[in-house]
């Protein structure tokens, strides 16, 4: 004689199809109500984040921007193998300080032994991905000892860091030397 | 300097010439993490599948556990991912606008067929041990069997039957889920022509059976280890046949491994010098030395010691557990060396960067420990509801 039992014996295998079906239906219900309205508009993506890309402010400039009012430094900057180096590399982006026309903030000029850390960023040796003929690149402090100057110095004490050959340039002519020819 | 001295770790290693957008390796840890959690989940579905499907009759005792164990870690599968990407209240997208030419979204829908294969499996056969648990509890644990039993309690003959006949189906299309829901994770590494390392048919195989391989060393390692801290008696024949099984697989895993590399080798693709550089270089220790020096060679011969030679029960129960945590380790190693190694060429061909993972950082090795741990706390937490074992008595009655 069997056990009684409450449920019929394929209750469960039952009630498992409804739960399946269920959750499937409100799976499409979920993608009805999340899915965003512009979806596949244009292709795989949601057509309005075009326009949300347009919308993002533009934070960066070109040195034309800046050399609309800083324009001593232009003259400098333009002239010396610094010339391709953007002003915000250094400085930071063009939206921390002008918005609409007006000065809404002051950029950071680097000081004392930050400038060192500046400089090495691009012109450290130990970064070997880059041909020596595009970047001068050198080791420190040996460098220094090379330049027969004192390690403590800083690169801005020989290098004006718009042209940085600049004063090396004026030192070699003071002094009626050839500026001997060295790889960038 | 700060900066410079910084990052000088990695900088400093660099060698030749390396794009700049090819010095940091995107995919961290985390990407080492989830072709390991995935393989341990398809691996351990197969110990159980090799019991419920192809009738092992000594891998019974671990054939419901190894669901469960499966479980645990494929709840956690998409955890290293989510971490890795961030947003994860994004995750959902991908079903809510699904691309079908998108290899990467692949994983999100073969993950949950799978995961739904996988509950509905345990739910059928747990069923007779809930039904039977059920009666028993009181409060909130009736409650939480009665959803379990799906709110049946008929385990007649005839019932049991029905869930039998659904079990085998659910089994069935259960293997080459796993299969692929490991094949795929391959595949996508595979998949990748830019990466001479990657860019092998073979990955997807490699993969698969290294998965097998770690989902068995787990089950024997947890097995052995919560037997010996219950006190209960290890089953010393399904230690065998397991042992038996992760010896075979493991023949193929490694002989795949070295035979990937030796096509590469032979073939000499104007590739090979960029990979030989590789092998011989940032990969030296990690591959040669660990992945096939010591935690390949050596477990190859103890399991081949073990599965061919009769020991006594006490020294086969002393090595089981040491040769799986070689393996567990050898497919670590192997995740580490194809993820991350692959990453550590240039584009150029012409360069390596190097990697090191920190402690505490978003992808770090903390975070890694903690995805590794939570699982085994997930397990333990399962245990409280479902019985890893069948008692002596036998609960199921089937």
């Amino acid at each position: 004689m069997e056990k009684k039992y409450k449920s019929s014996y394929f209750a469960h295998v039952l009630k498992l199809a409804v739960i399946l079906v269920v959750a499937g239906g409100l799976g499409i219900f979920a993608r009805g109500i999340f899915l965003p309205e512009t979806m596949g508009q244009y292709g795989h993506y949601r057509g309005s984040d075009i326009q949300d890309q347009r919308d993002v402010a533009i934070r960066n400039q070109t040195n034309d921007a800046c050399f609309e009012c800083h324009r001593p430094i232009r003259l400098i900057h333009k002239a010396g193998v610094h010339k391709t180096v953007s002003c915000e590399v250094c400085h930071g982006p063009y939206a921390d300080h002008v918005k609409d026309g007006k000065v809404i903030g002051k950029l950071p000029v680097k000081r004392g032994m930050e400038i060192k850390e500046l400089c090495l960023r691009c012109h450290n040796k130990v970064i070997k991905a880059r041909p020596e003929t595009v970047i001068k690149v050198v080791a420190m402090p040996q460098h220094l000892e090379e330049k027969k100057v004192q390690i403590t110095h800083n690169c801005n004490q020989c290098h004006m860091v718009h042209d940085p050959l600049l004063w090396v340039r004026a030192a070699y002519e003071m002094a009626g030397v050839p500026m001997k020819e060295e790889k960038k | 300097m700060s900066a410079v001295a910084a990052s000088g770790e990695s900088l400093a290693a660099i060698s030749n010439f390396v794009f700049p957008n090819d010095l940091h390796v995107h995919w961290s840890l985390m990407i080492v993490l989830y072709p390991y959690i995935t393989g341990l989940v398809a691996g351990a579905f197969i110990v159980s599948s090799l019991y419920h499907v192809f009738h092992i009759k000594s891998l019974k005792p671990v054939a419901q556990f190894s669901l469960l164990f499966a479980l645990a870690f494929l709840i956690c599968a998409t955890w290293p991912l989510m971490n890795h990407l961030g947003h994860p209240e994004r995750a959902m997208s991908m079903m809510l606008t699904p691309n079908p030419t998108s290899a990467m979204a692949g994983f999100g829908y073969i993950y949950s067929a799978y995961f739904i294969v996988l509950l509905l499996e345990i739910i059928f056969i747990f069923r007779p041990t809930v039904v039977a648990l059920g009666a028993k509890a009181t409060g909130f644990m009736k409650t939480v069997y009665t959803i379990l039993a799906i709110g049946s309690d008929n385990v007649s003959a005839k019932a049991l039957k029905l869930d039998h006949k659904i079990i085998s189906f659910l089994a069935a299309i259960g293997i080459p889920m796993a299969c692929v829901l490991h094949g795929y994770v391959g595949f996508i590494f595979g998949g990748i022509k830019a990466n001479p390392l990657w860019a092998t048919p073979l990955m997807p195989l490699i993969f698969l059976l290294s998965a097998c391989v770690s989902g068995i060393a787990g089950i024997i390692l947890t097995y052995i280890i919560l037997m010996k801290v219950s006190g209960k008696k290890v089953d010393i024949e399904c230690v065998q046949t397991l042992i038996k099984f992760l010896w075979g697989f493991f023949i193929l895993d490694f002989v795949f491994e070295m035979l990937e590399l030796f096509s590469h080798f032979y073939m000499a693709t104007h590739h090979w010098h960029t990979l030989e550089a590789l092998y011989s270089g940032p990969l030296f220790t990690t591959f040669w030395v660990y992945q096939v020096g010591i935690f390949s060679v050596i477990p190859f011969f103890l399991l081949m010691a073990m599965s061919l030679i009769k020991f006594k029960d006490g020294i086969l129960l002393f090595f089981a557990p040491i040769v799986s945590i070689m393996i567990l380790l050898q497919v670590i190693l192997m995740r580490w060396n194809v993820v991350v190694g692959g990453q550590l060429m240039s584009k150029s061909e012409r360069g390596a960067t190097t990697f090191h993972p920190m402690w505490f950082e978003k992808e770090g090795i903390a975070v890694a420990i903690f995805i590794m741990i939570a699982p085994v706390v997930i397990l333990w937490l399962i245990g409280k509801v479902l019985p890893f074992w069948q008692t002596e008595e036998g609960t199921e009655t089937a």
